[in-house]
């Protein structure tokens, strides 16, 4: 600790911290340009030049470390003078076009010349005119570089915490220009963050350009609708019409960063298929009728559904909020009287030969799931990145481990299917394919019991000769280059005392999924037993899986992981809600389409999912659908899968819902409506309401409010949280057990086959998250055309050239894309991206066969 | 009698070639110091001869050297400046092109003193000739065994490259030579951390000039007291000066440190070359303040041209005779300023613009009332809150000619032209 003087004022400060920050923590401020709290200093606006007794000069204070017994002062007349000089220096070339500049009303200069002066010019020479108009640098961002006061801070956080470098500085000296060169703007994320961080108007928001003044904006702090990472967003609406999205520089997870999708991708809510009216099927042709005529049909149809004794299930979207999926399965269990609810439909929840998915899950998610902040699960020694794709999928999330392997030395470790940009950064990397998962882990854990002292493992688990024995000789044989992976792994490993594992979602889609989360299982627990500090945490490219498995939007628990055979837990829920559960486990979506294609199944409510394009093989799901008695589609927009229903209600979307989402971290964050639903539609949770109304049923809350509350009541992670207390940072959940479990799976570890076949895969890619993102009119703009993604190698072996039309083809089918080539693509892997609507992918795919083996052709 | 040492070989036929330098006793003090010396022991005998920077600054060498931690464990390095940039200043390039083994001693030796394993020439890009003799040279040192491993069969390895800049001034700035050698754009870095303790690639690193690494095999082969007893006690040795301008034998002189500014010009310039009387002199490159014709007795040292309000820097002299406009000769060396500003920190970027355009007005007969007074008080705006000292040169020699000459910049706004022509 240091104890300088600021100001006359005596204050005790951590050694080494700067000048700036000592004087910020006791509410002194410095006025900054250059200065961006996770950027690197740069010292170059000379803004925040202050006195230091002793020092002949005027010294800058973002830089400057603060050193025991120091005299600060902020004060004197030549600092004011300074700070004078300075901001005329800045104006003297400043075009001075407040009146047609988007910035005005929320630019710093102008703020800061309003308190610091000057208050008038002495310039009348010619200025420095970079261009006569203002030009784009892509579709989402324009630049005025007149108005540049070259704090570089554009050029710092594209390369420093996007690590895209897209943006760098040409010229020198009065003719520098911050832009991008060569061809490094091809590799803009357009993400916007360069936008956010310019403290003029030099870089701004196209699609926002010249359509408000910031004073005219209402605004609105929610969350991301679109990943796992839980971003803060912050909506400007002008009379009722969105505007923009900004972030917060002190608020959130993501501060003053958000991705292309985040920041851009919001405008989906005014997309043009939204369904305005209720739809009842008549004469096989759904037809928009009023609300009053939609609950009427529905009423009968219930009553005959619920007369038939036919089994229900209930599929929603983890896209809702946590008030909305509570309030679903309630609804599934206390109407339907069933358990077969789920909220995915790309996981591989059941390949029938190993134990279900969600049986596995449920331990790790209810008993081992960290439910720490981002920042604390990276306060480690070790970070392992498995399965997805961080860059694509959590864009954000990357950002945050890009700034702190600036800051600390940790050790990176990545194994993924597809190039990420944290490659560079890590110390190994191994590219797999879906499915080989399980036997990287088990070859990790083979390489830790080998080189470790496993007396204590022995004791703890009473197979683990058995285990040991299982997973001998796993991670060598077979693939180039993971031997290497798996022992800088485990000596990464060996030498960390705290750990963290980051799981990407893609690892649940892969057949053998279910093997894959138990030996994930067998890592923690022999990791926790080997005294490490374990962290894990899942990756999900959708803002509310984690939240959507608290609810117990799940077939075999119910929320707060209580089990159907937990007598406890179903009483507790049973006394709650006054009604009986039935008490074995539901269906999960496999289950129900298989089910369903037997035509065993009643009828099915789908809740924002949509299957007909989703799930893996569109044949089996279009026979399963059509044959059910009833099909509800409660959706915001019109769907393939919609299209196929009997009724149609028109729900919302997060722009029209309160409520909360719970993100891959485990934190609570508030959603807050700004959007009037559009024409007839209505809150996602007032029609859940209204169909329990419909029937003998008890009733399910019809407020998000009074959703909260029940959960609260009941779910164990909520319990003590007081929803007017969240703040812009969300509160954490909590785990309710966190003892480490003290069995190993011992599932067969097949080594996997590598064949010359290429394997198809898909998933997010920067621009597109489901089928979500194409809605965004921005979004669309910047990739709208399919394409796979090969290999340079492979493409020459398929006689196929970068830019050319396509023929992906599997066993039985084909689509046409063009074919993107690179050279870091790992061999032997197609990528698709997920989607593309119109290209109809799980035409290629099949029910657990994935990746599955595709051959391109030319057209 | 003083006798030349750092360009004692210049003048001689193939001065550059290894042989030449080892038939004058060249490499005798590596040799010496590889067999005599522990690394502290050079430390302080650098120390002992008082020894000063060259390029400018004129920081002690010895505790230079000195504040590299000890640690073997970390890299250290060693980066020569070549980037000789500053208009009127040639010294370097004549060690460079003629001498260049001398200089290579002087860095093996260094090199040795503070633990390096990797050294760098940083050399001004349009250097062509320096840049081709010193690979020739360094690859002449490798085969006779004065670099590369296990350098005449001690445990000391050193490995030296040359590398190219691409014509930046500020590169001359010892933190943005280090950025520029890493491949990152020319610009100062922010001090603490000193190179010293984190230079190039974050790592320990001394960056000394060509001139103060060619002193060091004199200082080992003749001792610290003989440095010592050279010029004045506090900024001792041999100086090579740079005469150019209005003057009849322009060129380099080596002389002890101290002489006079008069001596310099009279006695080895031969005064000017059109016989004129002199105006104006500028001490040390175009960043030191110019002093009138009555200033020349002052001594050129580093203490006694800072005393007097002005520096040594590179010793660089430029005399100007009575026919010059001085209003000229500070908007062209305004305009050389604002040209080679890198652009980083605000005054220095938008001020040396304002200040010469403002200049250019003035010089060209559109001067304004008001305006000398304007230029006064933006040197005063722009003076000491700079990143790096280049904006703080450019705005002490347009200080100095405000000081001494302000009424040729009166005049130039009253009658639109200029006193002299």
């Amino acid at each position: 600790m240091a104890i300088v003087t600021i100001d006359n004022r005596e204050v005790e400060v951590k050694d080494a911290i700067s000048i700036l920050d000592a004087a910020r923590s006791i509410g002194i401020d410095i006025p900054t340009f250059c200065f961006q709290a996770r950027l690197s200093g740069l010292a170059s606006c000379r803004l925040c030049l202050v006195e230091i007794e002793g020092q002949r000069k005027l010294q800058p204070s973002c830089v400057t470390p603060v050193m025991d017994g120091m005299v600060i002062k902020t004060n004197t007349p030549a600092v004011v003078e300074s700070r004078r000089a300075m901001l005329e220096f800045i104006l003297a070339n400043h075009p001075l076009d407040c009146p047609v500049c988007d910035k005005a009303g929320e630019c710093e200069l102008q703020d800061m010349v309003f308190t610091f002066g000057p208050r008038e010019g002495r310039f009348s020479d010619k200025k420095r005119r970079f261009h006569e108009k203002d030009y784009r640098l892509n579709s989402v961002v324009v630049k005025n570089a007149n108005r540049c006061v070259q704090c570089q801070r554009c050029v710092r956080m594209c390369e420093e915490i996007v690590g895209a470098v897209a943006l760098g500085a040409i010229g020198r000296g009065a003719w520098t220009e911050e832009t991008g060169f060569v061809k490094s703007l091809e590799g803009c994320d357009h993400c916007g963050n360069c936008i956010e961080v310019c403290p003029v108007g030099s870089l701004m928001n196209y699609p926002y350009r010249y359509k408000s003044r910031p004073w005219d904006l209402a605004e609105t702090d929610t969350i991301c609708p679109y990943c796992g990472t839980g971003c803060h967003i912050t909506v400007g609406l002008r009379d009722g019409n969105l505007m923009r999205v900004r972030s917060k520089k002190d608020t959130g997870i993501n501060r003053e960063t958000l991705c292309v999708k985040g920041r851009f991708g919001i405008d989906f809510i005014t997309d043009e298929h939204r369904i305005k009216r209720p739809m009842v099927r008549k004469n096989n042709t759904l037809v928009p009728v009023s609300w009053r005529e939609t609950w009427n049909c529905l009423q009968e149809k219930l009553s005959a559904l619920i007369g038939s004794k036919k089994p229900v299930g209930g599929l929603a979207s983890p896209r809702y909020t946590n008030e909305v999926l509570y309030t679903f399965q309630k609804l599934m269990r206390t109407v339907f009287k069933t358990n077969s609810i789920d909220s995915s439909v790309k996981f591989n929840v059941s390949d029938g030969k190993s134990p279900d998915l969600y049986e596995v899950l449920g331990d790790i998610i209810s008993q081992r799931y960290s439910r720490v902040s981002l920042s604390d699960a990276l306060d480690t020694d070790a970070v392992l990145i498995l399965g997805g794709n961080i860059t694509d999928e959590n864009p954000v999330t990357d950002y945050t481990l890009r700034y702190t392997l600036s800051k600390k030395n940790l050790k990176l470790f990545i194994a993924s299917i597809r190039p990420t940009r944290l490659d560079t950064d890590a110390g190994a990397v191994f590219r797999h394919l879906p499915g080989e998962e399980s036997f990287i882990l088990a070859g990790v854990l083979n390489g830790i019991i080998g080189s470790n002292k496993t007396d204590v493992l022995d004791k703890t688990f009473n197979n683990f000769e058995t285990f040991k024995n299982a997973v001998k000789g796993s991670g060598n044989g077979g693939l180039t280059g993971l031997g290497g992976f798996i022992k800088d792994l485990v000596s990464g490993i060996n030498t960390s005392k705290r750990i963290s594992l980051f799981i990407g979602g893609e690892l649940l889609r892969s057949s053998g999924a279910s093997t894959s989360v138990q030996m994930l299982h067998n890592l923690i627990n022999i990791l926790d037993i080997l005294k490490k500090v374990v962290n894990i945490q899942f990756l999900f490219d959708l803002p509310n899986q984690l939240g959507a498995w608290d609810m117990g939007v799940m077939p075999n628990m119910l929320p707060g992981y209580r089990r159907l055979d937990d007598s406890d837990g179903k009483g507790l829920f049973e006394k709650d809600w006054g009604v009986s559960l039935p008490s074995d486990a539901g269906d999960n979506f496999v289950r129900m389409m298989e089910r369903s294609a037997k035509g065993e199944m009643g009828g099915l409510y789908i809740l924002g999912e949509d299957p007909v394009l989703t799930y893996p093989d569109v044949n089996v799901v279009k026979d399963a659908l059509s044959k059910l008695d009833l099909l509800i589609v409660q959706d915001a927009f019109l769907t393939e899968t919609a299209k196929m229903a009997d009724i149609v209600l028109p729900g919302s979307t997060f722009a029209e819902n309160d409520g909360t989402f719970t993100n891959n971290e485990g934190r609570l964050q508030r959603v807050r409506g700004f959007h009037t639903p559009a024409f007839d539609s209505k809150k996602d949770i007032e029609i859940l309401s209204h169909v329990a109304s419909l029937t003998e049923c008890k009733r399910v809350p019809s407020s998000s409010t009074d959703a909260f509350e029940e959960i609260l009541r009941l779910i164990e992670p909520y319990k003590g949280i007081n929803l007017q207390e969240i703040g812009g940072d969300g509160t954490m959940t909590h785990n309710s057990k966190a003892e480490s479990l003290k069995k190993l799976y011992v599932p067969k570890i097949s080594t996997p086959e590598r064949t010359k076949a290429l394997r198809l895969v898909t998933g997010n890619n920067l621009f597109h998250s489901g089928h979500l993102s194409e809605r965004s009119r921005t979004l669309k703009a910047l990739l709208d055309r399919p394409f796979v993604e090969i290999n340079r190698e492979d493409a020459a072996d398929f006689n196929v050239e970068d830019g050319e039309d396509v023929l992906v083809c599997t066993r039985d089918s084909d689509i046409k894309v063009k074919v993107r080539t690179g050279r870091s693509f790992p061999r032997g892997v197609a990528f698709i991206p997920d989607n593309f609507k119109d290209v109809r992918l799980n035409r290629l795919f099949k029910r657990g066969e994935y990746p599955v083996c595709v051959e391109i052709k030319k057209v | 009698m003083f006798e030349k040492s750092l360009l004692k070989n210049v003048g001689k036929n193939k001065s550059h070639v290894i042989d030449s330098y080892i038939s004058s006793g060249g490499y005798d003090a590596l040799k010496k110091v590889l067999k005599e010396y522990t690394p502290e022991e050079l430390i302080q005998l650098v120390k002992d001869s008082s020894l000063r920077g060259r390029g400018g600054a004129g920081f002690p060498t010895g505790l230079k050297w000195s504040f590299v931690p000890k640690d073997p464990t970390l890299p250290k390095y060693l980066c020569c400046n070549a980037d000789e940039g500053e208009p009127g200043t040639f010294k370097d390039r004549e060690i460079i092109e003629k001498d260049p083994h001398q200089l290579i001693e002087g860095m093996a030796i260094a090199s040795y003193a503070i633990g390096v394993r990797n050294a760098f020439i940083y050399i001004r890009g349009e250097f062509v000739l320096g840049a081709n003799r010193l690979e020739e040279a360094i690859s002449e040192a490798y085969k006779k065994g004065f670099l590369g491993k296990k350098i005449l069969g001690s445990d000391f390895s050193l490995d030296l490259s040359v590398h190219r800049g691409a014509g930046a001034y500020i590169c001359g700035e010892e933190t943005a030579l280090i950025e520029s050698l890493e491949g990152d754009r020319g610009q100062p870095r922010f001090k603490p951390p000193f190179p010293a303790i984190k230079g190039l690639y974050m790592s320990p690193t001394v960056v000394n000039n060509v001139e103060t690494l060619s002193c060091i095999p004199h200082i080992v082969l003749k001792g610290a007291s003989w440095f010592k007893e050279i010029g004045p006690e506090k900024s001792p040795g041999p100086k090579i000066y740079c005469l150019s301008g209005h003057v009849k034998k322009p060129g380099v002189y080596e002389l002890p440190m101290g002489v006079t500014l008069r001596y310099l010009i009279e006695e080895h310039g031969e005064g000017t070359n059109s016989g004129k009387k002199i105006k104006a002199v500028i001490p040390g490159g175009v960043s030191a303040p110019m002093f009138p014709e009555s200033g020349l007795d002052i001594d050129m040292d580093f203490d006694s041209l800072a005393a007097a309000g002005s520096m040594l820097g590179s010793g660089g002299v430029i005399v100007m005779d009575e026919t010059t406009c001085i209003v000229k000769v500070a908007t062209r060396i305004i305009e050389f300023f604002h040209h080679e500003s890198c652009g980083k920190c605000t005054p220095c970027r938008e001020g040396l613009e304002w200040v010469s355009k403002i200049l250019i007005r003035l010089e060209s007969g559109d001067g304004r009332k008001g305006d000398v007074e304007l230029l006064e008080d933006l040197c005063n705006n722009i003076f000491g809150k700079t990143f790096c000292p280049l904006g703080d040169g450019a705005v002490m020699s347009l200080r100095g000619a405000l000081k001494h000459f302000k009424e040729e910049f009166l005049y130039h706004v009253d009658k639109g032209g200029c006193m002299v022509a």
